[in-house]
């Protein structure tokens, strides 16, 4: 046996300071070693994909939760696992007319808490991987969805605002049993 | 409690007979299709279970459940299948398949000498009599 | 009550993960004198019991051993046949060590690719609307229990007929996979696990399960 335990530490015990201090070096890195802020966004996108494909069994694991039948229901999930995995509770608002695409805003991001945005990359899209987290997330459970920054309080915005919209059910994905 | 449907297998996989009593959903295939589907199936579980299995094996496959039903499944040593799907919650149901063996098949049909083994069953009083026994069983009754 | 084994299934059906965690060996040992009366045949390069069966050796059982000396499949060890040597009486009374085989690998993997669709076909075969697959699956001699995830990996618990508190147990196996392989930055989706933190979780879980911590 390795490391004993079953879960190895409290999550509420690791230092969250430590954590939006790697990312940040992450992120610098990344600028130095592209030298452009659109391929830093693809990055961050591609990295955040990797982490919700993973990231959604645990929540699926720990929650119980059933199949989504619509957008609301899928806005209300990607609610509650940002308050479980960053403590924070955006707001979800700005529904499309179809009911296919939303907003969420956030009033507090613990990511972003130390940063200031230099002059020369207000392209960069500081917290891209949400967006590939998401993407990624929902696309395990069979849901194609794209999302994107509109807002962005590094940038001056009045607030951060993350667009969510719906592409189109993956059923060829969709597991036996489960149509 | 609900009894949906019951296939009937001779012993080279031919489909002896199909009766419906509640089904709710059709598969969307012909009853001939359909039945070599499920005999597949059978074959294929029953060797899964033969292997799986981590004892010797005496009767070997019982029934499966899905969400929605249970598949119950009797042979008899010559090898007839009794397929019988009901709701979740029914108990009993292996009995009831053994008595429609031995009630109803071996004594309309076996005994019979008008029918021919590997044939579809067209015996009307196996028909009723199978009816009978099914309506009046407590899976059935609701 | 037991737990036998547990099977992970990929998205795609591949076997994952397998763990045997109470094995029970079947084997007797008995001397025989000439005519064998038991029916021996010879099936995918194994000496099997066809017919005969008596004192614990079993139809279906496997020849495993000849005067204590294993056999290589259908050779004797100096790569001798063995049914010309059951044959002649002159290397008689001889002690036979028949068994139960164990599933090999491959046979594992066999199995998991063929539950896949037995999962699916009893979904398409349902006559109600919207059915799951295979949910638990009982034979006389064990049950198998399957959960399967949204995103569509199974995990197969395969127990005692009596055992209780299976669902739960799918659960917390579910989780363990969530932690410590999922989190694992070097274990690839669909790829086996072998992730020895995960393996030492799940064997705690299962000696609390045997021991009744679990059973809330």
């Amino acid at each position: 046996m390795a490391r004993p335990g079953a879960r190895v530490a409290d999550s509420k015990k690791i230092n969250s300071e430590l954590f939006t201090l790697t990312y940040g070096a992450l992120v610098s890195q990344l600028l130095k070693d592209y030298e452009n802020a659109e391929d830093v966004n693809r990055q961050l996108d591609r990295m955040g994909y990797n982490i919700g494909v993973r990231i959604i069994e645990d929540f699926l694991a720990r929650t119980s939760t059933a199949r989504c039948t619509d957008m609301r229901d899928t806005a209300e999930k990607i609610q509650s696992a940002f308050k479980m995995y960053l403590g924070v509770n955006p707001t979800v608002t700005s529904w499309s007319p179809a009911s296919d695409e939303f907003s969420l805003l956030f009033d507090q991001n613990p990511m972003t808490e130390f940063v200031e945005l230099p002059d020369s990359c207000l392209s960069l899209k500081y917290c891209n991987l949400f967006c590939g987290i998401i993407r990624g997330a929902c696309e395990m459970v069979q849901l194609e969805v794209t999302s994107w920054f509109v807002q962005d309080s590094l940038k001056g915005d009045p607030t951060t605002e993350l667009r969510v919209k719906f592409v189109k059910k993956l059923e060829d994905a969709m597991p036996a049993g489960e149509d | 409690m609900t009894i949906h449907n019951l296939y009937m297998f001779d012993r080279h996989g031919v489909l002896m007979y199909y009766g419906e009593w509640n089904r709710k959903r059709q598969s969307g295939m012909t009853i001939e299709e359909e039945a070599k589907l499920m005999y597949g199936m059978l074959y294929s579980i029953k060797n899964f279970v033969n292997k799986m299995s981590p004892v010797d094996v005496r009767e070997g496959f019982q029934c499966y459940r899905t969400s929605k039903y249970a598949l119950n499944y009797f042979e008899t040593p010559s090898g007839v299948k009794f397929v019988m799907n009901t709701d979740l919650h029914s108990q009993g149901v292996r009995e009831l398949l053994q008595q429609i063996n031995s009630q109803i098949y071996i004594e309309y049909c076996v005994k019979n000498p008008a029918y021919k083994s590997g044939e579809t069953i067209q015996c009307e009083l196996f028909k009723t009599k199978l009816d009978e026994l099914v309506k009046q069983s407590p899976i059935f009754k609701s | 009550m037991a737990i036998y084994s547990i099977f992970i299934l990929s998205k795609s059906g591949g076997l994952i993960y397998q763990y045997d965690h109470t094995s029970i060996k079947i084997e007797v040992e008995k001397t025989f004198t000439f005519p064998l009366d038991i029916q021996l045949v010879e099936q995918n390069k194994r000496i099997v019991v066809a017919f005969g069966q008596k004192d614990g050796i079993n139809v279906g059982h496997n020849l495993l051993a000849i005067n204590g000396i294993q056999l290589n499949g259908t050779l004797l060890d100096d790569g001798r046949e063995v049914s010309p040597f059951l044959a002649d009486q002159s290397n008689f009374p001889l002690s036979l060590k028949f068994g139960r085989p164990k599933l090999s690998t491959n046979e594992k993997i066999f199995l998991a690719s063929m539950f896949y669709p037995l999962f699916a076909i009893a979904s398409q075969l349902s006559p109600e609307i919207k059915s799951s697959g295979i949910e638990v699956l009982e034979a006389d001699t064990f049950k198998l229990h399957c959960f399967q995830t949204l995103t569509g990996i199974k995990f197969l618990i395969v127990a005692e007929p009596k055992q209780l508190n299976v669902e739960h147990l799918l659960r917390r196996v579910y989780e363990l996979y969530a932690d410590f392989a999922l989190k694992n930055p070097f274990y690839s989706l669909e790829m086996p696990i072998r992730c020895e933190q995960f393996e030492s979780n799940l064997q705690l879980l299962l000696e609390q399960e045997k021991s009744g911590i679990n059973n809330v």
